[in-house]
């Protein structure tokens, strides 16, 4: 409950900050504003409540998930190096809107209100909007934003939509209402068109917003239009808000209707899992590449739902942390790369441009091949564990045949995250040396040293919980 | 008899309601010049503020002709008039055609067919029944503004920090740069 307050105040603070003359304070006040929100997040801790006339819930799950949202948002507001590169940004507005999005993304991991649930979602979409396009110069980021506006704003509708249906099937909207109202309807058989209607429509709008196939066709495009910055926000915490969202809502208010739901999300798992692994392999740009295993990754994630035993809270927890680390250093290894050529004006962002890393700079060659590897799921990475935690949920339930698909599909993804790998070591090198900022330097190995760290050492984080 | 005039007036009243949104929609299906499109637009919108008025919702009728007639359409019929505009001069006795056109009939087809039938089903599965007693008199909007700063104030204040980060937005993107 605290973060989204320090976060709203702290985001107006930022924007009068902007008035400055110098630009140079804004990335340390971000980070410190950020910090803040982290610690006043952990503040809650094992101190379990509702807030606000039952609008929000603060447990150690979603105390969990919030760490995990603004532990990503520190790593990444330090990769943008406050901009000062770019003459054209204007970082005081991004970092406002950044911690606004925030907010949003908090809303969504701890509503208890599909009110807050709306208003949540509403928030981080708005802000996504706004920084897809932020590079106006650039054509092919305004044709991104307005995409993404476009057909986001269409998931929203249908996401409303299904919540009024659900308002009309449970009289209200608090998630504990609606389970109770559920229940009851289970025991009497008694079945209501409007409950079946909401979940549908409800978990289209979100599955939307977490690039889940099929409702994936947004996401190569406008990951790669985007500046590469809030391509990795929009990848790692629109992600992870986004699978709380699903889950709290699933898990809270209708596992009692289990039955009716799990076809759904075991269909769209297996088409995320086979149309975005089977896509990845032909992409010759490093960003799509990374767009389509994120859809890849969303049904993963999505198997944990599947699953829903008592572990899967933890399995998204811990799916989301390893994701989000590996996927920035992949993104900050790309930004660093990328920079060094241009074609026609704008960065290259091709399996390419990665040829003879490991000459050019061995520790950017490192941090990308464990990076690759946690993505591909290869053990003694944090990416392992995740992919075991959730194939184990969904083993579970007995979905024997969804592993199959799963494994399969790891199988097919350790080719093509090998790709940039081999570029890195195997081939030549084209460029220059690179030369990197210590900052930077350090905020790539605490995401490569998470990544080990967790991958030797799972418990510390499931231990937690 | 007094009661069956007054029964007759409503029932007259709903269906010059019901039929203005219908006619209104239809039309809109089978026009083919925008502007008129727009402005059957808005007779259906008036006519379903004029449906929830008969439903007992005043306050969502307000907000109906407010946001919908009011903000919505004036902005799409200034979209319109102001992109619509030809290279060479528009004369004035010309119709403003926009060409609209689909190329995928069919499954456009059979998603709507599959929306109707979906819908249908819910129309008659719907428990629709007459309130037996008098819908209570007077306004809704007494006790809404009282739930908004009682039980709701949370969400009204966050929406303020929604309107804020589209306000920021939509200034920023709205921003002229030098190029």
């Amino acid at each position: 409950m605290y973060p989204i307050l320090v976060l709203s105040i702290t985001g107006i603070i930022t924007l009068f900050l902007g008035f400055l003359k110098s630009k140079k304070v804004l990335l340390p006040a971000t980070l410190f504003f950020v910090t803040l929100a982290f610690f006043a997040n952990l503040y809650d801790w094992n101190k379990p409540g509702l807030y606000f006339n039952n609008m929000l819930q603060v447990n150690n799950f979603t105390i969990l998930l919030s760490a995990v949202i603004l532990l990503s948002a520190f790593l990444i507001i330090a990769l943008t190096k406050g901009f000062i590169d770019d003459e054209h940004a204007q970082p005081a507005e991004y970092f406002a809107i950044l911690q606004f999005s925030l907010v949003g993304a908090i809303m969504m991991t701890g509503f208890q209100n599909l009110i807050m649930l709306f208003i949540g979602v509403e928030i981080l979409s708005v802000s996504m909007y706004v920084l897809t396009g932020s590079d106006k110069r650039n054509l092919r980021g305004n044709e991104a934003a307005l995409k993404y506006f476009l057909m986001g704003s269409f998931a929203t509708g249908i996401m409303l939509f299904g919540i009024a249906m659900l308002y009309g099937a449970n009289y209200s909207f608090n998630i504990d209402a609606a389970r109770t109202v559920v229940t009851q309807m289970v025991s009497t058989q008694h079945s209501s068109v409007y409950l079946y209607v909401g979940v549908t429509f409800l978990l289209i709008g979100l599955l939307f917003k977490v690039s889940a196939a099929p409702f994936h066709f947004w996401t190569p495009d406008v990951y790669e239009g985007a500046p590469t910055i809030f391509t990795t926000f929009m990848s790692t915490i629109v992600k992870t808000a986004g699978f709380a969202a699903i889950y709290r809502i699933l898990e809270v208010s209708f596992s009692p209707i289990y039955s009716f739901w799990w076809v759904m999300v075991i269909i769209m798992t297996v088409l995320s899992l086979i149309i975005s692994n089977v896509t990845a392999v032909s992409q010759g740009s490093f960003k799509r590449m990374l767009a389509f295993s994120s859809v890849s990754h969303a049904g993963y994630m999505l198997m944990a739902v599947v699953g829903l035993s008592n572990k899967s809270d933890d399995s998204i927890v811990f799916y989301s942390l390893a994701y989000s680390l590996a996927t920035i250093s992949a993104f900050g290894v790309l930004m660093a790369v990328s920079k060094e050529k241009l074609v026609d004006g704008r960065p290259d962002e091709s399996i390419a441009v990665l040829n003879g890393l490991s000459k050019r700079n061995p520790f950017l060659a490192f941090i990308l091949a464990i990076s690759m590897l946690s993505l591909a799921g290869i053990p003694l990475t944090a990416g392992f564990w995740g992919k075991f935690y959730v194939f184990s949920d969904a083993a579970f339930r007995g979905h024997i045949w969804l592993l199959v698909v799963a494994i399969l599909m790891s199988a097919v993804g350790i080719y093509y995250y090998f790709k940039p790998i081999i570029a890195a070591y195997m081939r030549e090198s084209e460029g220059e040396a690179i030369s990197l900022t210590p900052f930077y330097k350090i905020i790539l190995g605490i995401t490569t040293f998470g990544s080990i760290l967790l991958g030797l050492f799972p418990d510390l984080l499931r231990s937690l919980m | 008899m007094k009661n069956i005039d007054q029964q007759l007036v409503l029932q007259i009243a709903f269906f010059t309601f019901a039929s203005i949104t219908i006619g209104g929609a239809v039309y809109l299906l089978f026009t083919r010049n925008v502007l008129y499109a727009a402005f059957s637009l808005l007779v259906t919108l008036l006519g379903v503020a004029g449906l929830y008025v008969f439903a007992g919702a005043d306050f969502l009728a307000v907000s109906q002709i407010m946001i919908y007639v009011g903000g919505i359409l004036i902005l799409m019929i200034f979209g319109i008039m102001l992109t619509n505009k030809k290279k060479e001069q528009q004369k004035s006795d010309q119709l403003n055609k926009i060409l609209v056109s689909h190329h995928n009939r069919f499954w456009a087809a059979i998603v709507a067919v599959l929306l109707f039938l979906g819908f249908l089903k819910v129309v008659f599965a719907a428990n629709f029944q007459l309130v037996g007693k008098e819908i209570h008199q007077g306004t809704t909007v007494q006790k809404i503004g009282i739930e908004l700063m009682t039980n709701y104030v949370f969400a009204f204040e966050i929406i303020g920090l929604l309107l804020l980060a589209a306000l920021i937005g939509a200034a920023y993107v709205a921003k002229k740069e030098k190029i």
